[in-house]
């Protein structure tokens, strides 16, 4: 568990703090997006974790510990870190560049290359293809994935990531963080990710701090709820006027009570979709209902628009305005 | 013909080869010396690379006859004057390029060195000198070559070397000599810019060469 | 060991005439490579194939020893000692710099606008003119700038094979043993290199208004 208490930070010759008595924690296993405008302190809040930056006022714990209870460098290599412009050593293969902390922590030759092997496998690409190359011969979208696996190396519990995906275009954006979903439930990891993207906090954050100018925490909070009922202007603005869609699609065709099966010639739609987008068909399609079906072609039973319409309604509600 | 083949048979004709590359050779090894440790510690501060760098460029505009010329009076005539003289002359290219090659490796490069819990250290040796390797590699040979192209100049105060035998051939009106002095000068010049540029490609790590290739398309 | 009353004697019929005379000498010196360097510039970033063997050749030059390369042009039948000798060698040493800056200057200019001014209907010399060698100017000033700073020094060495200059002073001075004659020769030819870098450093940043803050 990662834990903020009363986090501030002032940067030398300026009288305001960019981050303001920041205090949350990060629970084990989860990803905390850390979401807001430009210059909020997202990556000064970041950085504190691993002491790139230190705080002036406030402490930081990791499984209880003060971060400042050993060196920097130490603290360093049991953190995992990956920011946008990746910084691949550009002199080093690409194995060496996922080795390095390995390599710093001592471990025997065999281990590094195994590692290296299942790390390399874990992100999607070929081992025998890619470990000998140089960051210089891989596209940008391959050396994002290069740069999570290096973070990853020395299997840390901690990871930190700068808009690891920032600098990608669109489809690869979704592609990296679905394939980085997949990666996170198999291995766990306690992951402070810092985006501007409000749609990119939703879809990775278990739990998101939305950051305001100043370094204020606005609210923090599941994506569900922070859509359901933002508590304040600046939250229900930042998540955007489209709050209510965002908030379908979170959710999944089969988390929906279902009507019963009623088969004759509705479009079929897949349990696997989230409601927004099953939403969008059936208005596509200008019909009031669809029928569900799961992978193998089973009808699961109908889903009708006036039971998204009462789903979403329930969010505002829920608002107790 | 024969009397160049008479030249090179000469005693001195060695000798004073042995002096110029004696003179070359500990030249520039003081002055990486000097300049290398001097580049990296001021590479931390960008301010204090650039005043370093501009110092260093307004000293190579200075005329390798006119720092010659001006150790003379202040320490005499001799080889270690002329010795001194040189390193003045090695140090700026080396300085320049060794600032500048460390002052542009890439701020996230180093900042993810940092946060994987590299030492400063460690940063400089593993990360910082390789990558700017081929700057300075570029600056050495720079410097290798006009140092050897100023021992030359040598003679004129007194420090031996092949300049002797060029002058020599200047005062005798012997044009063997002084033909024969010049070329075997030439050639030293030509091997040192040549073996250095061999040099300057062995350390450019292959990553670094890839890169530019890829760059270059 | 200084002897000022030597500087005030000698300032108008010794060091003011050395002073010019080195000036001259550089002067003439890079005008001539220049008006060598600019066509096979343009000629090189035409047809690339004679890059490399012109960079060999020049290289060549560029990498002999000054004092050799003297020696060896004063051996040549009809050139012997004097001030012609010594212009020849200084503009062989700029030869290099000069082809490769305007070559670097041409390279520099964007295709789009080489693509674009053609799409205006301009010929090809036209282009040239207006378009390739203006954008490449300060590239080329660069160039002019290492040349000038190189044949400053380089001129001193000349007046061992009778080509004048300040570096007259130095070599009487030493061998009279007779510091002041080498220093004021010496701090002479330094302050005229320095000063023409830090002029031709200047126009070269008027002319690249975008580089203005950083040294190159
Ligand atoms: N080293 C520094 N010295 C002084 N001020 C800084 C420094 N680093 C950041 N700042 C300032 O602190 C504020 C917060 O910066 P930070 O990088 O944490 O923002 P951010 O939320 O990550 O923004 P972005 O989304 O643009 O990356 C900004 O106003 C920035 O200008
Ligand atoms: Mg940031």
């Amino acid at each position: 568990m990662i834990e903020f208490r009363g986090v501030s930070k002032t940067y030398p010759g300026s009288s305001r703090p960019v981050v303001n008595d920041l205090s949350f924690e990060v629970f084990d296993g989860e990803i905390c997006v850390l979401v807001g405008p430009s210059g909020c302190g997202k990556t000064t809040s970041m950085r504190m974790v691993n002491r790139l930056i230190e705080p002036s006022a406030g402490e930081i714990l990791i499984d209880g510990e003060p971060n400042t209870a050993m060196s920097g460098t130490k603290l360093r290599r049991h953190i995992g870190y990956a920011i946008q412009q990746i910084g691949l050593f550009p002199h080093r293969t690409i194995a060496d560049n996922i080795a390095t902390v390995p390599q710093l922590l001592e471990w025997d030759k065999g281990r590094i290359s195994a590692r290296v092997e299942e790390l390399l496998n874990l992100v999607g690409l070929d081992p025998d293809q890619y470990r000998d190359r140089y960051p210089a011969e891989l596209s940008g979208g391959q050396q994002q994935r290069v740069g999570v696996a290096r973070a990853l190396a020395a299997d840390p519990p901690v990871m930190l990531m700068d808009e690891p995906f920032g600098a990608v275009d669109p489809i690869n954006r979704h592609r990296l963080q679905d394939e980085f979903l997949r990666i996170q439930g198999e291995i766990k990891k306690t992951i402070i990710f810092v985006t501007h993207d409000i749609d990119e906090a939703i879809k990775m954050g278990d739990r998101i701090a939305i950051l305001q100018e100043g370094g204020i925490l606005a609210q923090y909070d599941t994506p569900e709820n922070i859509l359901a009922s933002p508590n304040s202007e600046f939250v229900s603005s930042f998540v955007g006027a489209d709050r209510v869609l965002k908030r379908l699609s979170l959710l999944r065709v089969s988390d929906v009570e279902l009507g019963p099966p009623n088969g004759d010639g509705l479009p079929r739609l897949s349990e696997r979709m989230n409601l927004k987008d099953a939403l969008s068909e059936l208005i596509g399609a200008g019909v009031e209902r669809g029928s569900v079906v799961s992978d193998k072609d089973a009808v699961r039973g109908t889903l009708s628009i006036e039971t998204i319409q009462r789903l979403s309604h329930g969010a505002e509600q829920a608002r107790g305005e | 013909m024969n009397s160049l083949l008479e030249v090179f048979q000469r005693p001195d004709f060695l000798s004073q080869l042995v002096v110029h590359v004696e003179l070359s050779v500990v030249a520039l090894l003081i002055g990486v010396a000097i300049a290398l440790p001097a580049a990296i510690a001021v590479s931390r501060s960008p301010l204090a690379s650039t005043i370093v760098i501009n110092i260093a460029n307004t000293g190579r505009a200075v005329p390798s006859l006119a720092i010659l010329a001006l150790v003379f009076p202040l320490l005499g005539f001799g080889f270690a004057p002329s010795l001194v003289a040189l390193v003045l002359l090695a140090i700026p290219p080396i300085l320049i390029n060794a600032s500048t090659g460390l002052m542009q490796v890439s701020p996230q490069v180093i900042d993810a060195a940092r946060g994987m819990g590299l030492s400063d250290g460690q940063i400089l040796g593993r990360i910082k000198l390789p990558i700017a390797a081929p700057v300075i590699f570029a600056g050495i040979r720079t410097s290798a070559v006009q140092v050897v192209a100023s021992a030359t100049l040598a003679t004129f105060i007194g420090g031996g070397g092949l300049g002797e035998l060029i002058v020599l051939g200047f005062q005798r009106n012997d044009l063997a000599i002084q033909i024969g002095g010049s070329l075997t000068v030439a050639m030293l010049a030509i091997i040192t810019e040549v073996s250095f540029g061999a040099l300057e490609r062995t350390f450019t790590p292959k990553g670094l060469r890839i890169a530019r290739k890829h760059r270059g398309k | 060991m200084f002897d000022w009353g030597w500087v005030s004697n000698n300032i108008t019929d010794e060091i003011l005439p050395a002073l010019i005379g080195h000036i001259y000498l550089s002067f003439v010196s890079v005008a001539i490579a220049l008006l060598i360097s600019l066509p096979i510039g343009i000629l090189v970033s035409r047809y690339r194939k004679v890059y490399p063997p012109v960079t060999f050749i020049t290289g060549l030059l560029f990498s002999i020893p000054s004092l050799a390369l003297f020696a060896l042009l004063v051996s040549v039948p009809g050139l012997g000692l004097g001030s012609t000798t010594v212009i020849i060698a200084l503009v062989s040493y700029s030869l290099l710099v000069l082809i490769r800056n305007v070559v670097a200057g041409i390279d520099s200019v964007p295709e789009e606008t080489r693509d674009a001014a053609r799409g205006m209907g301009l010929t090809n010399r036209q282009i040239l003119f207006r378009v390739e060698l203006p954008l490449a100017l300060p590239v080329i000033v660069a160039g002019i700038r290492i040349a000038t700073v190189t044949i400053i020094g380089i001129a001193t060495i000349g007046a061992y094979i009778s080509g004048g200059g300040l570096g007259e002073l130095i070599f009487t001075g030493i061998s009279r043993n007779f510091p002041t004659r080498v220093i004021v020769g010496a701090v002479l030819a330094t302050l005229l290199a320095v000063l023409a870098d830090l002029t031709l450093l200047a126009v070269e940043r008027y002319l690249r208004p975008w580089a203005r803050t950083r040294r190159a």
